[in-house]
């Protein structure tokens, strides 16, 4: 596969790349001598951590260096012209008409008061190399291309009126309204359920394929590299670890590193089984319909138990009312009807109506880390203050239980003790979020999302940290994620969601063997696998028109 | 062509020619671009303008040195932390610093600063600057130089204590809003309203014609005119850190709203809360002043610079610059602040780019 590339034009040449950024006074490199080479047509996967310098590097290939960044030594050649000498003015030229890029977010990206299409044919006429009518043609062409909906009127749309899924494929029509010669991916998926995502990436390979394009495709989930690359770089900390196509790289990394990236979806907790005896649920959800004020029903006829010392996953795609229903049970949305019941007994519907040991019971780990911590405050007052709150501890025995709570989460208590959360590394501020949860001694922890905004690796440390706490301290878990991958190593029972609804439940092993039910049936396939050939499989069941939002039932 | 000429191009040439030689990109344009300019303003103003543009020139750079050596010795008393952050600070602010530095240690010593009383009387009516008096005396013969001094601890003072209570009304209530929501955000939001839809002026005149023209009256109806737009800022502020998770978080742990607003709320507000203290701190001089002036302020015989301008306004048809000078110090307070404000203000922008 490598050599099909070897006769072919090199387009872009980075050599010894090395780029700083300025921080506490000082410049500190970033990427410490990273080479590249891109011939034309191929598509290069860049995976790594975060702060891995993916994005820097990607960025670097149009000859830009972000804010507070600068490119201090090394070559950037792109297509015999080299942008870390070309003045300011000619790398612009380059910028959309030669080199495109396509980022993680759509909704972000494109300005929210101007229609998609004139936002498409600002570069063609921009650089004069088509007349805005024809741009406009080209673009509805591309629009069918990409398979989006009404490609002759969706374009007319301002960017709020489309999907997530729908804009990023607008956004890679508009990369390639001047047909570049490169384009830049820079996680282009990550921000999608897995049913979208699915048809982004099959129209960002159709595209590709179609006009030849070389591409860079900077992602953390190297099962969608797989489906998309010719060749694999894999970077960590601003250096190479190693490089090879793609399936060379799958079936016989060579580094430990990589070794470890390969190994993480191999984490699997042994699955539970409910009590016999017939005892209570400890968490009950009972035909719990929702709405937020004046809205539609976001939760309709929701029903699940959960058991002491279980994990239920809740799964299903943004929308489907996953995060609702914790809201319900933690009492910030009291529904409509139904009930909530903790042993047996119901728990008031607004979280003010219960009392401090309700309250207790049921604890929350959140998505993002960086909002669920108070920056301005303590890590000792952060765990501290619900061992305090509820617990009555003070002095040296709260000091001693929050060391004893560090250690639980295997974080050092000197070293943690005394620092705020923004000196944290995202994993760690994971963990703090966890030790709070802990501190208030629950039976009872609703996890939302925990590992999603997380790396691989880190987020594999804090699912076996989970787990190995459930064993410890008897816990309960329910697992809100919709990452199926998560659910299959530690879930014991799994709740499908769709607009509101369930739409199926049972144990785990049940669950991951047919007969499904139809949506859960397309979730479980749509999360990419490791093998470079599954897209085009899974397109092939499926049909070309059948997949992602269209194979909705 | 003087010697003062002479001189003067020689000095600025030699210095623009030792700049480029030593690649100070900077610095050279500066000081060839004043050579330029000065120039241009000789042929056209004679050795006149051109010892104006020195003077100023000198003025300036006497300004930059001093804020450039204020700035050093505060980053070598402070904490280290401190220390950082001052040295991202720019000449400007550290400028601001130093006046207001200055205007501080002039109120707070006064009595001892100050050669006279404030209202002590030593000379004639309006008698030109002597030995004596610095900048001469006032229309009742008391010394000019005094009352600056005096005034500086009366106007600022009263201006600091109207903003800390026009602060403390408005932030609790900004706070109190976001956190509890509902009907008493609709009420203070409200009640606000009304407040602001009344010209400030004309509503402090209106009160202070009813209920006198007492200092702690003064501070009250200050206050009250500007806690309004404390209250919008702090509501506004609070209200991107009340849906944040950890408030979530410490309010499913039962906490009651006055812990979340001391612990939780209030230190993630503090630098925005700041910045806006020393901007409204210069409205809330600048109306005192005007209050003042229009004779409904501090009044007399209390030092404040707001009625002195109206005490000497006479002199003003005589050319003469007297009841410019206390004008002069309401308008270098106001531009410290500011300078000083600016700064804050980036940095807490530049802090949430992080």
């Amino acid at each position: 596969m490598h050599d099909k590339f070897k006769d072919a034009d090199v387009l872009l040449e980075i050599k010894d790349l090395k780029i700083e950024g300025y921080s506490d006074e000082t410049w500190v490199p970033i990427i410490k001598g990273v080479d590249l080479t891109l011939h034309r047509g191929e598509v290069m996967g860049l995976i790594g951590e975060s702060g891995a310098g993916k994005s820097t590097i990607g960025a670097a290939a149009m000859g830009y260096a972000r804010d507070g960044t600068r490119i201090s030594d090394g070559s950037i050649e792109f297509d015999g012209m080299e942008l870390t000498t070309a003045s300011e003015a000619e790398r612009r030229a380059l910028r959309g008409s030669r080199i495109a890029y396509v980022a993680q977010s759509a909704a972000a990206s494109f300005n929210p008061s101007h229609k998609i299409i004139d936002q498409h044919t600002e570069a063609p006429v921009h650089y004069r190399i088509k007349k805005r009518l024809e741009a406009q043609e080209d673009a509805m062409e591309l629009y069918e291309r990409l398979r989006l909906p009404n490609p002759g009127e969706i374009g007319f749309r301002y960017p709020h009126q489309v999907s997530g899924g729908q804009l990023q494929r607008a956004m890679t029509a508009m990369a390639m309204s001047c047909r570049p010669d490169l384009i830049i991916f820079d996680e282009p998926t990550t921000a999608l359920d897995v049913t979208t995502q699915i048809e982004v990436l099959a129209a960002i390979r159709d595209i590709v394929d179609q006009f030849d394009t070389a591409a860079i495709y900077i992602t953390h989930d190297l099962a969608v590299v797989a489906q998309m690359a010719d060749t694999i770089k894999v970077l960590l900390k601003g250096e190479e670890v190693e490089q090879a196509p793609t399936q060379v790289m799958l079936d016989s990394p060579q580094e430990d590193y990589t070794k470890s990236l390969w190994a993480v979806r191999s984490f699997n907790s042994p699955q539970r089984h409910r009590p016999t005896d017939g005892s209570q649920p400890l968490i009950s959800v009972q035909n719990v319909d929702a709405a937020y004020t004046g809205g539609v029903k976001v939760l309709d006829d929701v029903s699940f138990d959960i058991y002491p010392g279980m994990t239920v996953a809740v799964v299903g795609e943004s929308g489907s009312g996953k995060s609702t229903t914790a809201r319900c049970i933690t009492g910030l949305l009291p529904p409509m009807s139904g009930q909530i019941m903790c042993k047996g007994e119901p728990l008031p519907p607004r979280y003010k109506d219960r009392t401090r040991d309700q309250l207790r019971q049921a604890q929350m780990i959140y998505q993002m880390a960086d909002t669920a911590l108070n920056p301005k405050v303590r890590i000792s007052d952060i765990i501290g203050r619900p061992a305090q709150f509820y617990g009555g501890l003070h002095g040296s025995a709260l000091k001693q239980r929050v060391d004893e709570l560090l250690d639980l989460i295997e974080l050092d208590p000197a070293k943690f003790y005394s620092r705020y959360p923004p000196e944290l590394s995202g994993g760690q501020k994971q963990r703090i979020g966890i030790a709070r949860a802990l501190a208030a001694e629950p039976e009872f922890i609703i996890c939302d999302e925990v590992t999603s905004a997380l790396d691989q690796l880190v987020a594999e440390g804090i699912l076996k940290l989970l787990d190995r706490l459930q064993d410890e301290l008897g816990l309960a878990y329910m697992f809100i994620t919709h990452d199926l991958a998560t659910v299959r190593s530690i879930a014991d029972e799994v709740v499908v969601m769709q607009h509101g609804k369930v739409v199926e439940q049972g144990p785990k092993d049940e669950m991951f063997t047919p007969p499904h039910h139809p949506y859960t049936d397309l979730l479980l396939s749509s999360v990419p696998e490791m093998d470079p050939e599954w897209l085009s499989t899974v397109l092939e069941e499926r049909g070309v028109d059948n997949i992602g939002e269209a194979a909705d039932p | 062509m003087s010697s003062f000429v002479i001189i003067y191009y020689t000095a600025l040439i030699a210095a623009s020619c030792l700049a480029a030689y030593y690649k100070q990109r900077n610095v050279f344009m500066l000081l060839f671009s004043l050579t330029l300019v000065s120039f241009v303003l000789g042929i056209i103003g004679g050795a006149g303008a051109l010892r104006f543009v020195a003077t100023a020139s000198f003025i300036l750079a006497l300004a930059a040195g001093t804020s450039y050596a204020f700035r050093e010795f505060l980053i070598l008393i402070s904490k280290p932390g401190l220390a950082k952050e001052l040295r991202t600070a720019p000449l400007t602010a550290a400028f601001g610093m130093f006046v207001i530095f200055t205007y501080a240690i002039a109120g707070i010593f006064a009595p001892w600063i100050a050669p006279h009383g404030e209202a002590e009387i030593i000379g004639q009516a309006f008698a030109p600057p002597d030995e004596n008096m610095l900048l001469g005396a006032d229309q009742l013969g008391r010394d000019m130089f005094s009352r600056i001094i005096y005034g500086a601890r009366n106007s600022v003072g009263l201006a600091l204590v109207a903003t800390l209570l026009a602060f403390f009304m408005g932030a609790l209530a900004g706070l109190l809003a976001a956190v509890k929501g509902g009907w008493f955000d609709q009420l203070m939001g409200r009640v606000a309203d009304v407040i602001m839809s009344i010209p400030s002026l004309i509503f402090a005149l209106l009160m202070l014609s009813i209920f006198g023209t007492g200092l702690h009256v003064i501070v009250v109806v200050v206050a009250i005119i500007y806690s309004p737009r404390v209250f919008r800022l702090t509501r506004a502020v609070a209200g991107n850190i009340v849906v944040m998770d950890y408030i979530e978080a410490a309010k499913l742990r039962g906490e009651k709203d006055w812990y979340l607003i001391r612990r939780e709320i209030l230190p993630n507000a503090t630098a925005p809360l700041i910045a806006e203290f020393g901007l409204e701190f210069c409205f809330v001089f600048l109306l005192i002043a005007g209050l003042s002036f229009l004779g409904l302020g501090i009044q007399p015989p209390t030092a404040d610079w707001g009625s002195m301008v109206r005490e000497n306004a006479t002199l003003i048809s005589f050319g003469d610059i007297t009841p410019l000078i206390p004008a002069a110090a309401i308008a270098l307070l106001t531009v410290a602040v500011n300078f000083v404000v600016d700064w804050m203000l980036f940095r807490t922008s530049g802090l949430k780019e992080q």
